[in-house]
């Protein structure tokens, strides 16, 4: 695996010290008048774009802090920061 | 009433020479055939302090001014001070004169009883180290003492460097307690081909005060 990640702590580190922590989703929808299905939709269901997405990652074996970073999908390598594809329409579906 | 007492999680095979009851410790202070070195030398026993605060400038434990990037280390009077992140600093005693308590302040946590540490000193320190984690010691642009959180033979490590000096090379380095064993295991198994010994601790105290 050539992924490397970027810990803001640490520095440029070994993929395989990192755990992924999912999609970024944008901020928490708002309990009042949220519906099941909704939080639902924001839990579970991913955008999975063939490009770059922004995600968490988690430095497990070392520092220990949680930090988004870049990743382009297709080529499983860190972007500098940029648009992401899946941060477009972020929030159509809770419109 | 009993003495309590506090056992170490780092056991060598080699025969203790010399030994010190210190604080309820054991402490071995030499071994026998402890060699021409490198040497691995439990200092479990030496107390250790993890300061977390939101505004960690404020705080000097031990009279020590913290440093502000995290990664960067300072040595002084005989404390060794590793920030962590923005809020979090780890503090180690390596003077053997010197018993620290922690101070009765909000925001330390004794880290002694649950994590294990030991030191890596001599010769070839870093081809050691580079059978059991792809951590860059040698990287130039990083000046000793220096401080590393990453696996360790694949064991999240808080690893400090505090020599890059050729046969003065030399390490610290903690994980949780319960690695202890298996810790020793591989760093002896990995230092064989360079004849690693187990040393006691005057041979740390004598190197430290060479740095």
């Amino acid at each position: 695996m050539a992924l490397t990640i970027t810990c803001p702590i640490c520095g440029k580190r070994n993929g395989y010290e990192f755990k992924f922590g999912g999609e970024e989703k944008g901020p928490r929808p708002e309990e009042k008048d949220l519906t099941p299905e909704a939080w639902c939709d924001y839990v579970h269901m991913n955008k999975c774009v063939a490009g770059v997405q922004q995600e968490w990652w988690f430095h497990k074996d070392g520092c220990g802090s949680w930090f988004p970073i870049y990743r382009d999908t297709t080529t499983n390598l860190e972007q500098e920061d940029q648009k992401a594809t899946n941060q477009e329409g972020k929030n159509d579906e809770q419109v | 009433m009993k003495e309590i007492q506090r056992v170490s999680p780092v056991v060598f095979k080699s025969t203790p020479v010399k030994t010190k009851t210190r604080d309820n410790w054991e402490v071995v202070m030499e071994y026998s055939e402890e060699g021409d070195g490198p040497f691995l030398v439990d200092l479990s026993h030496r107390p250790r302090f993890d300061l977390q605060d939101s505004n960690l400038a404020a705080q000097k434990p031990f009279g020590i001014e913290i440093p502000e990037t995290p990664g960067i280390c300072v040595l002084e009077k005989g404390v060794l001070a590793n920030r962590m992140n923005g809020t979090q600093v780890s503090l180690y005693n390596l003077d053997s004169d010197d018993t620290a308590v922690m101070p009765d302040e909000s925001g330390y946590t004794d880290v002694t009883e649950s994590t294990m540490c030991v030191a890596l000193i001599g010769k070839n320190v870093f081809s050691i180290c580079e059978k059991l984690t792809a951590l860059d010691f040698m990287d130039p642009q990083r000046k000793a003492p220096f401080l590393f959180q990453g696996p360790f033979s694949h064991v999240p490590c808080q690893i400090v460097t505090l020599s890059k000096e050729g046969d003065i090379s030399g390490l610290v380095l903690t994980c949780s307690r319960g690695y202890g064993r298996d810790m020793i295991h591989s760093i002896l198994h990995a230092g064989e081909e360079f004849k690693l010994t187990p040393a006691g601790e005057n041979r740390f105290t004598n190197w430290i005060k060479e740095l």
